[in-house]
C-alpha cells in the first residue's frame, strides 16, 4: 500500500521561471526503499523538500498536483504538523546540529520538547535511537566535538526519534570521508532492516545497489526511468545522460565490449562484478592478450 | 546587581563585595574563576573608571595635589571611589551568576517562566555558534593568505584585507541559516503544542525564599533612594 503519493506534482521555486519539478508521479509503498539519484540541478533536493513538506511551506513558490503522505495532503496540513508525517536529513551534518544543545543525548531530545513529549518518554525514546544507531557511547559528548559522520548519525538519530513514518535522507554522505559513509551507511542499513519506508538521494550507487528496493533516475525535473537497482544503475540511458554510475558497471561495460563479460546484466557492486568475473574458464590476462592478438 | 545600583549608602557595594559575593563564590566552589575574572578584567576596569571619574570629575572642595592641569579634590576622589565599587559590585555579582549557573538551567527555567524558545533559542545558539563562526573566519583568513592576501603589514592594508574575508563568511553564514533553519523545523521546533523539556531546574522552597528577601532588599534600596533624595 502507497504511503507516499505524488500526483502530476509539478513545482517553482520563487523568482524563477523554469520548474525545479516537472509532472512527478511517485507512489512509495509502506516499507519499501526508493534511491534517487540524478546529476546536479536534477531537482533531487527539491523532491526531498516536496516529501518532507518544506516545498512549498517552507520555500514558498508555485507548486500544482498532489503531495500526500500517509493519507495526508501537504497542502493541507502544516510544517510543523507534516513534520511528524516525514523526517528530514541532508547533506551537511554541522549545519544540522541545532546549536542549542550541550550534549549528543540534549540535541536527540531536542525535537521530542518541541513536540511536547513528557519527560520519561522523552529519555526512554531517545536511549531507544540512540541504541539502534549505535551512538549510545557519544550521550555526553558536545554535538560540535564529534567527526563528520558522527554528527551524521547523530543527526539521523535525531530524526528517527521523532518516529516519522517516512525517512527522507538528501546525500547524508556527501560530505563524508570513507569512515563516515561507512558509519552513515551503517545506520541506514539498520532502517532498511528494521523495514522503514526510506527514500534516499544518493551518489554513492554501490552503496544504493546493497539497499534499495527501487530507483529514480532523475533528470531536468523529470523521471527520466524508474526500476531495480541492477534496471536503472546500468542503463545506457543513466550514461547518454550523464550520470554517476559504479566503476563496477564502467569495467564491466568494458569488459564485455572486448568480450571478457559473459552475462547479460552489467554489475553495479563489487561482489555482482566479482561473481559475473567468476564465470570466465580462462584468466582474464590471457583472455585480454587473445583478444589483442 | 541592582542593590548597588540603586542603594544611596557609599558602604552598601562594599558589603555586598565582602559579604556576598566572595563567601557565595566560596559556597559555589567558583573563587578561583571569580578572582581571575577580578584580575583580569573587573580591577582593570573599575581601576581605570576610578583614575578617570577621580581626575577629571570636577567636583569643588579639598585639593588633594596638583600636576600641571589635574588637581583631584577629595571629593572627587570619594565620588570616583564609590562609583567604582557600584561597578565591582554588578560586574561581580554578574560575574558569579555567569560562573554558576549553566545557560541550559537558565534557558530551561526562562522558557517555563514564559520566555517565548525562539528567544531562548537565539540567545543559546549564539553562544554556541559564535566559537564556530570564528573558527571558520581563522579558516577562511587562511585560505586567502594562502592565495597571498597581506593581513599582517600595515593598518590600511589589514583593514582592506578584510573585505575577502567578510563576504565569504557572511554569505556562508546565511546559507548557513537557511539550512539550520530547515533542520530545526525538521526537529517541530514551529509546533504550536506545548513544549516540555528534558530536564527539570528545581525551585525549591529555601530558592522562594531567598528570592522574596532579595526582592524585599531590593524594595528597601529603592525607598531609602527615594527617601534620602
Amino acid at each position: 500500500m502507497a504511503i507516499v503519493n505524488l500526483q502530476n506534482v509539478t513545482y517553482k521555486y520563487p523568482l524563477t521561471d523554469s520548474p525545479a519539478l516537472q509532472n512527478i508521479n511517485l507512489q512509495v509503498n509502506e516499507g519499501e526503499f526508493v534511491a534517487i539519484v540524478g546529476p546536479n540541478g536534477a531537482g533531487k533536493s527539491t523532491l526531498c523538500y516536496t516529501l518532507a513538506g518544506f516545498v512549498p511551506h517552507f520555500f514558498k513558490g508555485e507548486i500544482t498536483g498532489a503531495v500526500e503522505v500517509a493519507g495526508n495532503e501537504s497542502s493541507k496540513s502544516t510544517l510543523h504538523e507534516w513534520v511528524l508525517n516525514v523526517g528530514l536529513a541532508f547533506q551537511n551534518p554541522f549545519n544540522q546540529i541545532s546549536g542549542a544543545k550541550y550534549t549528543v543525548f540534549e540535541e536527540i531530545a531536542f525535537g521530542l520538547e518541541n513536540i511536547g513529549v513528557p519527560r520519561d518518554k522523552m529519555k526512554q525514546r531517545v536511549e531507544d535511537a540512540m541504541q539502534l544507531t549505535g551512538i549510545s557511547e557519544l550521550a555526553e559528548r558536545s554535538p560540535y566535538s564529534l567527526s563528520g559522520g558522527q554528527q551524521q548519525r547523530v543527526a539521523l538519530t535525531s530524526i528517527l526519534v521523532m518516529q516519522p513514518k517516512v525517512l527522507v535522507l538528501d546525500e547524508p554522505t556527501s560530505q563524508m570521508d570513507p569512515i563516515g559513509t561507512r558509519e552513515v551507511f551503517g545506520v541506514i542499513r539498520t532502517m532498511a532492516e528494521k523495514g522503514m519506508t526510506v527514500v534516499l538521494v544518493e551518489h554513492k550507487v554501490e552503496w544504493i545497489a546493497n539497499f534499495a528496493d527501487r530507483v529514480i533516475a532523475l533528470h531536468d525535473g523529470q523521471i527520466l526511468m524508474e526500476g531495480t537497482p541492477q534496471e536503472v544503475l546500468t542503463s545506457d540511458r543513466l550514461i547518454d545522460k550523464a550520470f554517476g554510475i559504479s566503476r563496477y558497471t564502467s569495467v564491466a561495460r568494458k569488459a564485455k565490449e572486448l568480450g571478457l563479460w559473459k552475462k547479460n546484466e552489467l554489475p553495479v557492486t563489487l561482489e555482482e562484478a566479482a561473481q559475473g568475473f567468476a564465470l570466465n574458464p580462462t584468466p582474464l590476462r590471457e583472455k585480454k592478450a587473445h583478444h589483442e592478438n | 546587581m541592582l542593590i548597588a545600583f540603586i542603594s544611596p549608602f557609599y558602604w552598601t557595594s562594599h558589603i555586598l563585595i565582602l559579604a556576598g559575593i566572595i563567601p557565595l563564590s566560596i559556597i559555589g566552589r567558583v573563587t578561583r574563576e571569580y578572582l581571575n575574572a577580578v584580575i583580569r578584567i573587573i580591577l582593570p576596569a573599575t581601576g581605570f573608571l576610578f583614575i578617570m571619574q577621580a581626575l577629571f570629575q570636577p567636583l569643588p572642595g579639598k585639593e588633594l595635589f596638583r600636576i600641571g592641569f589635574l588637581h583631584p579634590t577629595l571629593e572627587s576622589t570619594l565620588f570616583a571611589f564609590r562609583n567604582a565599587a557600584r561597578v565591582f559590585a554588578i560586574a561581580s555579582s554578574f560575574t558569579l551568576f555567569l560562573l554558576t549557573t549553566h545557560p541550559r538551567e537558565l534557558m530551561t527555567d526562562l522558557t517555563r517562566r514564559g520566555l517565548p524558545p525562539q528567544i531562548a533559542y537565539v540567545i543559546i545558539s549564539t553562544l554556541q555558534i559564535l566559537p564556530q563562526m570564528q573558527a571558520k573566519a581563522q579558516t577562511i583568513i587562511a585560505a586567502q593568505r594562502s592565495r597571498g592576501l597581506d593581513t599582517q603589514s600595515s593598518f590600511l592594508k589589514r583593514i582592506g584585507s578584510l573585505v575577502p574575508l567578510v563576504g565569504p563568511l557572511v554569505f556562508g553564514s546565511l546559507v548557513e541559516v537557511e539550512e539550520r533553519a530547515i533542520a530545526i523545523e525538521a526537529r517541530g521546533f514551529a509546533s504550536t503544542r506545548p513544549k516540555t523539556s528534558l530536564y527539570d531546574v528545581p525551585d525549591t522552597s529555601s530558592d522562594k525564599i531567598l528570592r522574596w528577601i532579595l526582592i524585599a532588599l531590593v524594595v528597601f534600596a529603592l525607598a531609602a533612594r527615594l527617601w534620602l533624595s
